[in-house]
């Protein structure tokens, strides 16, 4: 169908996208390493449950722990191999996560589940919870949730925006696998039960854009160049002309969004039965030395794919996993990869912010860029001041999305992500 | 592999090249053609003026650092980490401060008046209330209200660039802005009421700056414009900020001056912004970030109140007011900030009587 174009959404910033570092490298197969561990919390929501043992023996694509809470999903075994420790080691987060080690035996058996043929509505909802999809674009929202919405719903938007600098993991699965996406995409639109489907393509992969147009039942969004264009309420804004009502779910908008590489996953999950235990990421920045966008085990060590991408070339002075606008710093390359990882980015002294705030001169530019209209320099005031009511009364800290425009554009470097996240968790506190 | 040189923070980890350092200097450099005709128009006396606020708004600044820091301290072992902390801290503003200042000031005015008012708008107005971005009103506003209270006789001499201010004391002319006695239908409201009034000065001369009696830099509107389209193309200031607040202003003039006298007449209009302060103030000090709301809404009533004083103020007072009306808007911002509030995307009414959001 022929592509539409998308409106401004109010706000925004245009950080330079340094896609052009991997932009061009085809989706690579990373070998199985040799050890992974996999967290048992792998989306939002309660952690799973896990149900091996240390000593036993896995294959590929089996359950190791069993999400039982409403908002929870299953975590699989990505190697085959024999599950060698079970402990509670520091995630990205900082926070204390539990993982699953399992040593390869270097198998090549997997288990998936049988796969579906002309499945129904209900056995592809069920398929996506089996399966353990979560949402791939960052948040980790199961998949199985969201296509089981409370509210009627009548459109469903696939997130190809990939609004984030640098990250191309998605561009390159538009590229290579948009049949599958598209497949996906009608499979998660039967499950919802809707048949207006739409995606929202940045303007900058014209590509991608001219390979959807080319599908008559889904209709191409050019989404204009505007960081958060993937915002989910920012997305639907631009695409359908609807707002979602602060502190409620776009679903209540009558709108679902699925990031492309969601939609990939339910394609797999439903004709071949793999379970969600590996996906596309991105690694990138001017500190490595090959940037690729590669197929990752899911609990990958960071350190074995910073060295399948040919090492460092110089000190990055940041390694981010996901994006540079929301992703985490890490302190090392210890980590291990999750289903909702999007990149790793090493980045050099001069790509990587590093400056020390200034004072505040109050030139409102953080209001000017909020794409949820708020005030993060009121809240940034108040919550320095330690009284967090006023920060989310007059900055409106609790309906901010945390997409980092404020503290981009801030000429004074001032944290204001860390005063709004400070104020969030005070308030969650306090209830 | 990795030592603890890799920085851990929180996102972004991007950030813009702009700092608060490059503003100053963009504010800076569109200060300059209104240095530069000042110059032209005011000979020696205006360079004289400029060099010595700045360069007294930036020892001022450093000499408060430097004992705030503890400088002095155990017989000056500090000195030099202080005053290296010092220029890596050093954001321009007081530069600013001083060049707007010197701009403001008719060029009659004494040397060691020049720096008092500059010791007074760094240390006083700015330092005291904690610096950059802490004070309350405009410095160099409030300087020259200062000033004007404190050298009354100097303040008001405005001079016209073709007399020499030394030799013709007795034909300065005091009063309401540059004009008042000059050109009684160019000046808004003060002096204006002559049934046939006479003008030396049009339209173009006050836009060039031609002629005009006045404060250093704002006799020039071309100067000003220039100054002004710099400022947009580098996006330190909102385009229609100004052209806000000047065009309200000259319908207020318009319209008060005409419930006044009784006669309604459109060629106000364009004297009414050209003359005096207020093209300058809008430019360059209502727009001050410090002092001005943050919010779109909140800078929507700011600029539209300010030009509504101060074309009453001036129908009222028949003096220049532009300095006074800046200081007060300034101390109605935090209450602006605090009562103007911008709903969120996807804001929902609270129901009445029941919960909030």
């Amino acid at each position: 169908m022929k592509a539409k174009q998308g409106k401004f959404f109010f706000g925004g910033v245009h950080p330079h996208d340094m896609k052009q570092l991997a932009k061009a490298a085809a989706i690579e197969r990373m070998p199985a390493p040799e050890t992974v561990a996999v967290s048992t919390l792998q989306s939002l929501g309660k952690p799973a449950t896990p149900v091996v043992e240390v000593g036993q023996e896995v294959v590929e694509g089996e359950v190791i722990a069993r999400g039982d809470g409403p908002i929870s999903s299953d975590v699989f075994a990505s190697v085959c191999g024999v599950v060698t420790e079970i402990k509670d080691m520091p995630g990205a987060s900082g926070a204390d996560e539990k993982f699953i080690f399992i040593k390869n035996n270097g198998k090549k058996d997997k288990r998936y589940l049988p796969p579906l043929d002309q499945p129904s509505g209900e056995e592809i909802r069920g398929r996506i919870k089996d399966a353990g999809i979560v949402g791939l674009g960052g948040a980790g929202f199961p998949a199985a949730v969201k296509v089981a919405p409370k509210t009627p719903v009548d459109t469903l938007i696939l997130n190809g925006a990939e609004c984030e600098p640098y990250l191309t993991c998605d561009y390159r699965l538009m590229l290579e696998k948009s049949d599958e996406i598209a497949r996906g995409a009608r499979l998660a639109a039967k499950a919802l039960g809707v048949e207006n489907i739409i995606i929202g393509i940045e303007a900058n992969k014209p590509d991608a854009i001219e390979i959807f147009e080319k599908y008559d039942d889904i209709q191409v969004v050019i989404l204009k160049k505007q960081y958060p264009m993937g915002g989910e309420k920012q997305l639907i804004y631009v695409a359908t002309g609807r707002k979602v009502k602060l502190g409620k779910l776009p679903a209540d908008s009558g709108v679902v969004v699925m990031n492309v590489a969601t939609c990939y996953a339910v394609c797999e999950a439903v004709e071949l039965g793999k379970p969600l235990y590996e996906r596309a990421l991105t690694v990138s920045g001017k500190a490595v030395k090959t940037p690729k966008n590669v197929w990752v085990k899911n609990g990958t060590k960071i350190a074995d794919i910073v060295n399948f991408c040919g090492g460092e070339i110089h000190r990055p002075t940041k390694v981010i996993q996901g994006g540079p606008m929301t992703g985490t710093a890490l302190a090392d390359y210890e980590g291990y990869t999750h289903k909702t990882t999007s990149g790793i980015l090493l980045m050099t002294e001069d790509e990587a912010a590093n400056s020390q705030p200034t004072p505040c001169i109050s030139c409102g530019k953080c209001a000017d860029v909020c794409p949820m209209k708020l005030m993060p320099v009121d809240t940034a005031f108040y919550a320095a001041a330690g009284d967090y009511e006023s920060a989310a009364k007059y900055g409106g800290a609790l309906a901010c999305i945390e997409c980092g425009a404020c503290e981009y554009i801030c000429p004074a470097k001032r944290p204001l992500i860390q005063s709004i996240r400070k104020t969030k968790a005070e308030l969650r506190k306090k209830k | 592999m990795i030592d603890n040189t890799v920085v851990v923070s929180t996102p972004p980890h991007v950030k813009s090249a702009r700092t608060t350092r490059s503003i100053m200097l963009d504010v800076i450099i569109a200060l300059l053609p209104c240095a530069v005709m000042g110059i032209v128009f005011f000979g020696w006396r205006a360079v004289m003026l400029e060099l010595v606020t700045v360069a007294s708004c930036v020892a001022t600044e450093f000499v408060y650092f430097f004992i705030a820091n503890k400088g002095f301290g155990s017989k000056c072992k500090n000195a030099g980490k202080v005053c290296l902390k010092w220029v890596k801290q050093f954001d321009c503003t007081s530069i600013v401060t001083g060049l707007i200042l010197a701009l403001i000031l008719p060029s009659y005015v004494h040397w060691y008046e020049a720096l008092i008012g500059a010791i007074f708008a760094i240390a006083i107005v700015k330092m005291f209330f904690g610096g950059t971005g802490k004070n309350l009103v405009n410095p160099a506003a409030a300087a020259r209200v200062f000033m004007l209270l404190s050298f009354g006789a100097t303040m008001v001499k405005y001079v016209a660039p073709s007399i020499d201010p030394v030799q013709l004391e007795s034909e300065l002319y005091t009063g309401a802005t540059n004009l008042a006695g000059l050109l009684p239908n160019a000046v808004p409201g003060a002096g204006y009421h002559a049934a046939a009034p006479v003008s030396f000065l049009t339209s173009l001369d006050l836009f060039l700056g031609t002629g005009v009696a006045g404060c250093i830099g704002e006799t020039s509107a071309a100067a000003i414009l220039v100054g002004y389209i710099y400022l947009c193309a580098r996006k330190v200031i909102k385009w229609w900020q100004p052209l806000l607040m000047l065009a309200v202003l000259g319908f207020a003039q318009v319209l008060f001056t005409g419930i006044r006298y009784g006669e309604y007449d459109m060629a106000f209009f364009l004297p009414s912004v050209l003359s005096g302060g207020a093209a300058f103030g809008a430019v360059f000090m209502f727009t001050d970030y410090v002092t001005s709301p943050k919010g779109v809404w909140g800078q929507l009533v700011y600029y539209v109140a300010g030009a509504l004083l101060i074309a009453a103020l001036r129908v009222l007072t028949m003096v220049e007011v532009v300095s006074y009306v800046i200081l007060i808007m300034n101390l109605l911002v935090p209450l602006i900030d605090k009562f103007i509030r911008r709903r969120p995307f996807g804001y929902v009414k609270p129901e009445k009587g029941g919960k909030t959001k």
